[in-house]
């Protein structure tokens, strides 16, 4: 008789999970202090990478000639990633409790690693070289850059520091972290984890982007302006994926065309707004329609849908499909100053806005040459493209619903008619 | 009743047709090209042996690469005429839509193709020191050109099949003449549009192309400085714009100390002859006519594809107008030429200066490594200027005639 394990993974069970136990309850004073509390973490846990280093050499070595990691320098090595894990947790505010310095499990933000199993010999030998695609999209999540030229500065922040610095405001001001803040930097910390996983041989698991895989199950969010990916069969046509940039121009000019009539009406939108409270219907659906078609062009664009879309942001006309719910009452104070409240979405809208244009690079090349586009970076590239149409919605006055800021999920299906419409239950 | 009507459709053919011919022979008339007989030159006076085999070969290769990415072309056009259709599921976009994409996928794949041909020329114009612009800044550039090639053949499929769709058959009739009119808004607006440039800061020249410009009847007209000295040495200039928007853009490798005031002067008066006899207008006349037969044929023969209305009958659109375009480019060439033989004199008119006139075209050959006496069928198919030899024969002709009228 042979035994084996209770309750045996699920073959698709990433070997890098985060688990996230967190309540999103924070402390004022060690939200203010944060940066200085972590110091000590961030000084050991880069000694700790010196040891590392001369680990993961080792480790290589041993892959190389026996196929896969062996158990001590695996369990080091794990260890390591999954410290980490909890210091970048604990400095970007997705989990609240000073963390133990050895890398124990039990963290609020934790990361469970698979034990060691067997690897492809040469994935192992290239490692370093199939890892820099994966770095380079975790350099973008995580990084800023700037650069001075003739015109002034350039430069672009990544979603893990935006979050976090925006989350930082939010839990000093309610004492609580923002859920979809948090989980916009679980879903980057996530992903280091598996790239870093990934580069010290813990796994040949290639590093997936997908927030669903990154983080567990999304939220289902009955926000007013919806994404739903589901249309897309991951499928692409080389040809039109190899022309896509060139082929997209005649819906940019006619996006910017469209642009400037769209720029008078939220104008028109606003004074109306303000006066009525509600926007007028005429004005929603011109506005609803543009906000759509930019979602269509940019999902084209960017490789994130498949077919060329139509020109006039038809509802149900492209795979790639924005739900934009009826005209509804708005507070009036968060109309008159809707531009000022929209500064925190610009800046994550930009900071997704850089985590798409690597999309599209990557996207190019895996469609080109397999004809299909990975599904990780089409769903992560659907999450930056819904928050940039709930931002355009939100700015535009379409909705008085602030964008969310953390991955998630539309319904299934479209929302049921308003509780107006259903019959009342019988009182007990 | 059916006879009536098919004899009323031959009686409006008819006075259509002889619409055309009258127009085409009144522009073909409002340009004087000069002496009809031309004395013969012989180049070798000119031009050394070593530059005459260098740049027959040198026009030769570029000749044959220029065919035989034209016979891809057809063949491309041919196979994506039968095929095309099959893109249509690649599209979300609707009737026109679904045309948009297909006419965009088109030239595409003609891009994809001729590709090869295009750096085989880079090739040839490198290695004989015309063009030092690297393999990849071609492809690159020319890859993004396909952008603004797309956006024209974007309106325009989207004119036509949306004509086509409430016309059906006649749509042309109507679609013709709003070409026409966006040809002649493009012409208007075309020197807004010419990247890198600067107006022409030699006040000697700024002042003889002013004094030129008053002797043939001209006012205010802009001068430009074209920057493409980055991608190749030949020199090269051109008169755009309509009316106020007039303009004499000079590439600066004109003006890289190669040509002197005299020929510099020269080629202005050329160009300006150019705007005097407002060739530009002229051109687009020519295009009018020739969208009238084209477009009635794109709509007779798209009928077996359910006409353009059908985003499947646009690949068949396609060869057809490249084909007729092809077919009309020795009659564009023509026309062509007899404008620039129109410009030559009117720059001797201008300058009086035979001698400067010679020496700018032996220059502007030298440069550009212009064969000046080319094969026939080189003229025929690409000639869109008279020959080199044929514009110095211009020049010694100018120059009898006045002794002539000298002497008498």
């Amino acid at each position: 008789m042979t035994s084996g394990p209770d309750f045996p993974p699920p073959a698709d069970r990433p070997p890098i999970r985060l688990v996230l136990s967190d309540d999103l309850e924070r402390r004022r004073l060690t939200v203010f202090f944060r940066l200085f509390m972590a110091l000590p973490h961030l000084i050991w846990l880069a000694l700790w990478s010196i040891a590392a280093l001369f680990a993961v050499v080792a480790n290589w070595i041993v892959a190389l000639f026996q196929g896969g990691p062996v158990e001590p320098l695996h369990g080091f090595l794990a260890r390591f990633v999954r410290y980490g894990t909890h210091v970048y947790a604990y400095l970007n505010l997705a989990a609240e409790p000073f963390p133990r310095f050895g890398g124990r499990p039990g963290y609020p933000v934790d990361l469970e690693v698979d034990p060691p199993g067997r690897q492809n010999r040469w994935t192992v030998f290239f490692r370093l070289i199939l890892a820099i695609p994966a770095l380079v999209l975790l350099s973008v999540l995580t990084g800023y850059q700037y650069q001075r030229s003739e015109t002034g500065y350039t430069g672009a922040i990544g979603l893990l520091v935006v979050a976090a610095v925006l989350g930082w405001f939010f839990s000093l001001a309610r004492g609580r972290m923002n859920r979809g803040l948090r989980d916009a930097v679980a879903w980057v910390v996530a992903y280091g984890a598996q790239v870093w996983g990934y580069l010290l041989i813990l796994t040949d698991r290639y590093p997936t982007v997908d927030p669903e895989t990154a983080i567990g199950p999304l939220p289902v969010r009955d926000d007013p302006v919806q994404l739903d990916p589901s249309g897309d069969d991951l499928r692409r046509s080389r040809l039109t994926v190899f022309f896509r940039l060139v082929l997209a121009v005649p819906h940019i000019v006619w996006l910017l065309l469209w642009g400037i009539a769209v720029f008078f009406a939220v104008i028109a939108n606003w004074f109306a707004t303000l006066f009525t409270a509600t926007p007028p219907r005429g004005l929603h659906r011109f506005i609803a329609a543009y906000v759509r078609y930019e979602l269509h062009v940019y999902a084209y664009l960017y490789l994130i849908g498949n077919p060329f879309p139509g020109f006039t942001g038809a509802p149900g006309s492209y795979p790639i499909e924005l739900r934009v719910a009826e005209r509804a009452r708005q507070n009036r104070w968060t109309v008159f100053f809707r531009l000022i409240l929209a500064i925190p979405a610009f800046l994550l809208n930009a900071a997704f806005g850089s985590l798409l244009g690597v999309i599209a690079i990557f996207g190019w090349f895996v469609a080109l040459f397999t004809g299909r586009m990975p599904e990780g970076l089409r769903n992560a590239g659907a999450q930056a493209l819904r928050y940039s149409s709930q931002t355009n919605a939100y700015l535009s006055l379409l909705t008085g619903a602030y964008p969310y800021s953390g991955p998630c999920l539309a319904p299934a299906q479209p929302p049921p008619a308003p509780a107006a419409a259903v019959a009342p239950p019988d009182a007990p | 009743m059916r006879r009536r009507r098919f004899w009323a459709a031959a009686a409006a053919l008819l006075a259509v047709a002889a619409l055309w011919a009258w127009a085409a022979q009144a522009l073909w008339a409002s340009t004087d090209p000069g002496p009809a007989h031309l004395p013969h030159v012989d180049v070798s006076r000119f031009f050394s042996d070593s530059f005459l085999s260098r740049s027959a070969s040198y026009e030769r290769f570029l000749a044959i690469d220029g065919l035989l990415a034209t016979l891809a072309l057809l063949g491309v056009l041919t196979v994506y005429a039968r095929r095309g259709h099959r893109l249509m599921r690649e599209s979300a976009a609707g009737r026109v839509g679904t045309g948009i994409l297909l006419g965009m996928l088109g030239f595409a794949i003609v891009w994809l193709v001729e590709v090869p041909f295009g750096l085989a020329a880079v090739w040839w114009q490198r290695d004989h020191g015309v063009s030092h612009q690297g393999y990849l800044s071609w492809l690159v550039n020319s890859f993004l050109s396909l952008g603004s090639e797309f956006l024209f053949i974007s309106a325009a499929l989207a004119v036509a099949m949306g004509l086509a769709g409430v016309l059906r058959r006649s749509w042309w009739a109507v679609a013709t003449p709003i070409f026409a009119a966006l040809a002649l808004l493009f012409v208007f607006l075309s020197p807004y549009l010419i990247p890198d440039t600067h107006p022409l800061q030699r006040p000697r020249l700024v002042a003889a192309a002013r004094q030129l410009e008053r002797e043939q009847g001209l006012s205010g007209t802009r001068l430009e400085v074209e920057d493409v000295h980055r991608f190749t040495t030949a020199p090269n200039a051109e008169a755009t714009g309509l009316g106020p928007t007039g303009t004499v853009v000079l590439w600066d490798t004109l003006l890289d100390g190669r040509f002197d005031n005299a020929e510099l002067r020269v080629v202005l008066a050329h160009e300006l002859g150019h705007l005097a006899h407002h060739d530009v207008l002229k051109g687009v006349g020519w295009t009018a006519l020739f969208l009238i037969p084209a477009t009635a044929l794109i709509a007779l023969l798209t009928r077996g594809r359910g006409g353009l209305a059908r985003p499947e009958a646009v690949p068949v659109a396609l060869l057809v107008l490249v084909a007729l375009q092809l077919l009309a480019t020795p009659l564009f060439n023509v026309v062509s030429r007899r404008q620039e033989a129109a410009a030559d004199w009117a720059a001797l008119e201008a300058t009086h200066d035979p001698a400067a006139d010679r020496e700018s075209l032996r220059h502007l050959a030298i440069a550009s490594l212009s064969d000046p006496d080319p094969p026939s069928w080189t003229s025929v198919l690409y000639g869109s200027h008279p020959t080199i030899a044929q514009r110095i024969a211009m020049a010694n002709a100018w120059e009898e005639r006045r002794r002539g009228n000298a002497g008498n």
